[in-house]
């Protein structure tokens, strides 16, 4: 009997272990150790420490660390700052995400081809993306102004009424998803230009050959196409929208500016928690629960591109 | 199968690459270089008020020609990102010798035994009349002393004169009733129901713990306290009763029933400075913002009102600590620059430099009365004005931070609008919210 | 061939250049307000009701930028901080893409989506334990030490997977094999000048990333000279104002790198990369 294993797992190995295929793992894990030395020692350490200290109460100054196990998480599954944070995120993420996408989906493709116009539109449609966060939330603050802003002004001109933008609870999480969307549109056109660019002509030629007009060209040969790169800007940008902080902590600050409570956000309130308060456990804790709640979001979104028969190479 | 693939570019933009990076590298070499030790000492300074800067490398001058030698760096950033900065650099060992930082953080540095308590002869000289008891009792903690006062914020009212002569108001409010009532006849509102211009700008919206700071203006002069300390030692919220129901009300009559201010409308320094405000409470700093901006503004800074005629006058005293880094090599030279440091010339200049004010004594502020007469009231307070600061206890920032998360919300709640019941329910869950904190921090107690 | 364009379509390119612009201008519209204020004197920072241009220009910011503090330096330190991190990313981006892309190896899976997952922790989180391990590297206050975590970006690979798996066919790397070529030459002479677009992408990303960064220098800087741009400009906000006119001067010399390394980069996006006579 030991004998007939040990001529099967040979077998397999032959199998599956060929020369060629040593050679190629042998590759793959040179390649890729100094790229997961650099991971694990910048990432998945430190993340892996935070991650331990959310069960221990840890006041960074204090050299007392008690172990505390499930207790920062039983406390924030009862914070009323955090449910409102986690609502206020996940409404900020969602409209930010779906509206600079839907937007800048046209607008690649508009600007896909090769006019002199295009580079003009590329660049100043990607301006807002390199732009510092603190002048920026400025000029921002002026174009919402209730009195003077440039919002009010033209909706003055069609004979609306005046949006309090800023300061009204109710709507300056709105006016900061404006913001968002305006900062996050450039973003995502560069990257679908990119997937658009890499479409290969072969296969747009042919669809034209048989006779598909411009809409059912993007629908059945560009979209698909695109699956890759869209499943990028997806992700990416819930990622980076759950992880808004500058743009809302500024708009925040001083005495002319939205109400906290109304556009308060996860990070801000991990901040807080950590650096305010002092509660780098409980903050840890936070932080753990924002990454599961992305990560969910993040596969569920994996799982919608690999349901449509997208190519997985 | 041909790849057509442009080999010239390619091979250009590697080359372009890699004499980016060798630039780069050839760069960090040169940089990578930890500072060469010096003979004489190095003090570093972190500072999180970046306009002290220039006058911390003033007076580290003039220092450098009584000690020559010794050399001062000074780093800076904003604040909260400088207080994050700290946090993390002096528990492990990496930060500066000096530094200055707010009484939150500093008590935390103190009960982790980072700060020494200050050596005999500066205790001495902290006690020894340099400063008044209201003062040196802020930096004592349980019989000794701990670091040395740089400056001290005090709130006053800023009038506009002119607004005030228009509207036949002979001078500054005395009382909130004389308050509201010159807010209701300066104010403007134009056709459209839009105010253009408030009569009292108060601290309606925005984030922080400086909305619960500015509504403590209105509580303590109506006779309350955000936290009263008990004869046991332990705390209580001081604000669940007449006096916090009544500054309540009035942000609310402000906001509501009378509309003398709005969250829509520009707020603080520079709307007074605008115009777009004919009264403001806030601190020293307001007068440099006016100078700078608006020059020819015709204005006048008085005390904060009392409450009514038979109140006291109340007036918050904030100092701001400058500490020697309890790991620090350097302590007996540190010691001696802050020493410099809060005499009375270097106290002038910093006023003068950037129009924060100073609670040292035997300071003559003549100089800087006579071109700006508005400092007067900030360093020269009127005697009969009662002095109140932050208690200086853990968890006091965040008290007020989660107290100023309900505020703004309370401001402009209709429901409380002529609806004292209301008001009351009100109170009675922001004073919820700070004893149960206290009570985290076992330092709740009612007797 | 003639192209026929029939009115309405051409009334379509219109309309869609009217939308455009005004997309255009409100895209651009905050920048112009922050340069215009940036040639502003003080007295007209903040009047009421704002203007956007100013009545009496001034290069005043400008010039008082280097005088408060040493700008020209911060500038070099952004400069070689964000270089040296944008080479980084995109060879380690490259690299590690290619890898997930094409090639299966045991743990495979899990090691991108570990990769992935990190990305989303918000780095405030992390920040401390990080700065703890670089004291017991030695390298607080140290240009190394500041560089250390924009070498790396978990989006970088992410991209260089999606585009290498969709736009590379494997049938090219086989035929290297075939020809007898390395894995590392099909790596250097196949897949990265295939991959010029989203390495371009990145570049863009990582160069803004790492010109942008802000609380990580703060921790590690101890030293003034080690300052980048972003630090620089907190000079000019103070505990409760803003001297704007400067903090604008500054933002817009910020800008300027980026736009530069946007545009040089831009049209390596654009172009295709043509691939003739593919077999399907």
């Amino acid at each position: 009997m030991i004998a007939r294993l040990a001529d099967a797992s040979r077998s397999w190995l032959h199998e599956n272990f060929t020369r060629d295929n040593w050679r190629l793992l042998l590759f793959c894990y040179v390649a890729l150790a100094p790229v997961l030395l650099l991971f694990g020692y910048v990432r998945a350490w430190p993340i892996l420490k935070s991650f331990v200290l959310s069960f221990y109460k840890w006041e960074l100054i204090n050299p007392v660390r008690p172990f505390i196990g499930w207790l920062n998480y039983e406390m924030l599954l009862e914070d009323e700052n955090f449910h409102l944070a986690l609502k206020n995120t996940a409404v900020y993420s969602i409209s930010t995400v779906m509206l600079s996408t839907l937007l800048a989906l046209p607008l690649a493709i508009f600007l896909a081809r090769k006019s002199r116009f295009s580079a003009i539109y590329q660049t100043l449609y990607f301006l807002p993306v390199i732009t510092p966060m603190v002048p920026m939330s400025i000029a921002w603050k002026w174009i919402y102004d209730y009195n003077h802003g440039i919002l009010n002004y033209l909706l003055s001109l069609v004979g609306l009424p005046s949006v309090a933008w800023l300061t009204d609870p109710d709507i300056a999480l709105w006016a900061l998803i404006i913001m968002g969307v305006w900062k996050m549109l450039g973003y995502s056109m560069i990257l679908l230009l990119v997937g658009i660019r890499n479409i290969p002509s072969t296969y747009v030629e042919a669809a034209a050959i048989d006779g598909a007009s411009g809409w059912r060209q993007f629908r059945f040969v560009t979209l698909p196409l695109l699956k890759p790169i869209l499943l990028y800007v997806f992700v990416t940008s819930t990622i980076n929208a759950f992880n808004v902080f500058t743009q809302v902590y500024v708009m925040t600050l001083g005495s002319q500016s939205a109400p906290g409570q109304a556009v308060r956000v996860i990070v801000f309130d991990i901040y807080q928690n950590a650096f305010q308060y002092f509660r780098m456990g409980y903050a840890s804790a936070e932080a753990v629960m924002l990454t599961l709640i992305v990560l969910g979001f993040t596969l569920i979104q994996f799982r919608i591109a690999r349901d449509k028969a997208g190519q997985d190479g | 199968m041909t790849i057509r693939k442009s080999r010239s570019t390619d091979i250009a933009r590697r080359s372009a690459l890699k004499s980016v990076a060798a630039t780069g590298l050839a760069v960090a070499g040169g940089m990578s270089l930890a500072p060469t030790a010096r003979a004489a000492p190095t003090l570093s300074i972190w500072t999180g008020y970046p306009e002290l800067v220039p006058y911390y490398k003033a007076v580290a001058a003039d220092f450098a020609k009584t000690k020559p030698g010794v050399e001062v760096n000074v780093l800076s950033s904003s604040l909260r990102e400088m207080e994050q900065k700290l946090s993390a650099a002096i528990p492990t060992g990496t930060g500066p010798d000096i530094f200055d930082i707010g009484s939150g953080i500093s008590l935390k540095f103190i009960e982790a035994g980072l700060l020494d308590a200050n050596p005999a002869d500066v205790d001495g000289y902290l006690k020894g009349g340099a400063w008044n008891k209201f003062t040196v009792d802020w930096f004592s903690l349980k019989g000794k002393t701990y670091g040395l006062p740089i400056i001290e914020g005090r709130a006053a009212m800023y009038w506009n004169r002119a607004m005030f002569k228009e509207a036949g108001i002979a001078g500054p409010p005395t009382t909130y009733g004389e308050l509201m009532a010159a807010a209701k006849k300066i104010t403007k509102i134009d056709a459209t129901g839009k105010m253009t211009r408030s009569g009292v700008s108060m601290r309606l919206s925005g984030q922080g713990s400086g909305i619960t700071e500015k509504f403590r203006f209105v509580l303590e002069p109506a006779g309350g306290s955000l936290l009263v300390q008990m004869p046991s030692g332990k705390w209580s919220n001081g604000f669940d009763n007449d006096a916090g129901r009544k500054a309540l009300q009035f942000y609310v009559d402000v906001v509501q029933k009378d509309k003398v201010d709005d969250p829509k409308v520009p707020h603080d320094a520079a709307a007074f400075a605008n115009g777009q405000a004919a009264m403001l409470f806030r601190e020293a700093w307001v007068i440099g913002e006016i100078k700078k901006t608006n020059p020819s503004l015709d204005y006048g800074v008085a005390p904060i009102p009392r409450w009514d005629a038979s109140g006291p006058y109340k007036g918050i005293v904030q100092p701001w600590g400058v500490y020697v880094n309890g790991k620090s090599k350097e302590k007996a030279t540190c010691w001696d620059f802050l020493k410099f440091l809060t005499q009375p010339a270097n106290a002038l200049k910093i006023t003068e430099m950037t129009g924060w004010g100073s609670a040292r004594n035997g300071v003559d502020w003549s100089p800087l009365l006579k071109q700006t007469p508005q400092f007067e009231v900030f360093v020269n307070p009127p005697k009969d004005v009662i002095p109140f600061a932050d208690p200086i206890i853990g968890p006091f920032d965040e008290i007020q931070s989660r107290i100023a998360d309900r505020l703004p919300g309370l401001f402009v709640d209709p429901s409380l609008n002529n609806n004292p019941a209301k008001v009351a329910d009100a109170i009675k869950q922001l004073a919820t919210i700070a004893d149960n904190i206290l009570k985290q921090a076992g330092m709740y107690g009612t007797s | 061939m003639v192209s026929h364009r029939s009115l309405a379509s051409r009334l379509l390119t219109l309309l869609a250049h009217i939308v455009l612009c005004a997309g255009a201008a409100f895209m651009v519209l905050p920048i112009l307000w922050m340069a215009a204020t940036s040639f502003k004197p003080a007295t007209e920072v903040s009047i009421w009701p704002p203007r956007l241009l100013p009545d009496a220009p001034t290069l005043e910011n400008y010039r008082g930028i280097f005088e408060d503090a040493p700008f020209g330096q911060f500038f070099v330190n952004s400069l070689s901080l964000s270089l040296i991190a944008t080479v980084s990313v995109a060879v380690t981006s490259l690299v590690a893409g290619a890898v997930f892309a094409k090639y299966r190896f045991p743990g495979r899976q899990f090691l991108f989506m570990a990769i992935l997952a990190t990305a989303i922790v918000p780095f405030e989180s992390y920040m401390i334990p990080l700065y703890l391990q670089l004291i017991s590297l030695g390298w607080i206050n140290t240009f190394q030490g500041i560089l250390l975590p924009t070498l790396f970006m978990s989006f970088g690979i992410f991209l260089l997977r999606q585009h290498v798996s969709s736009a590379i066919p494997t049938e090219l790397l086989e035929a290297g094999r075939v020809d007898g070529a390395s894995e590392w030459w099909i790596l250097a002479r196949v897949i990265a000048p295939l991959s010029a677009p989203a390495l371009s992408a990145i570049g863009i990303f990582a160069f803004i990333q790492a010109w942008a960064a802000f609380i990580w220098p703060l921790m590690v800087a101890n030293e003034q000279s080690l300052f980048n741009m972003e630090l620089g400009l907190t000079a000019f906000q103070f505990r409760f104002s803003t001297d704007y006119g400067k903090l604008m001067a500054g933002s817009v010399l910020s800008v300027l790198p980026m736009l530069v390394i946007f545009v040089i980069l831009r049209r390596r996006i654009i172009e295709s990369v043509a691939l003739t006579g593919m077999k399907g």
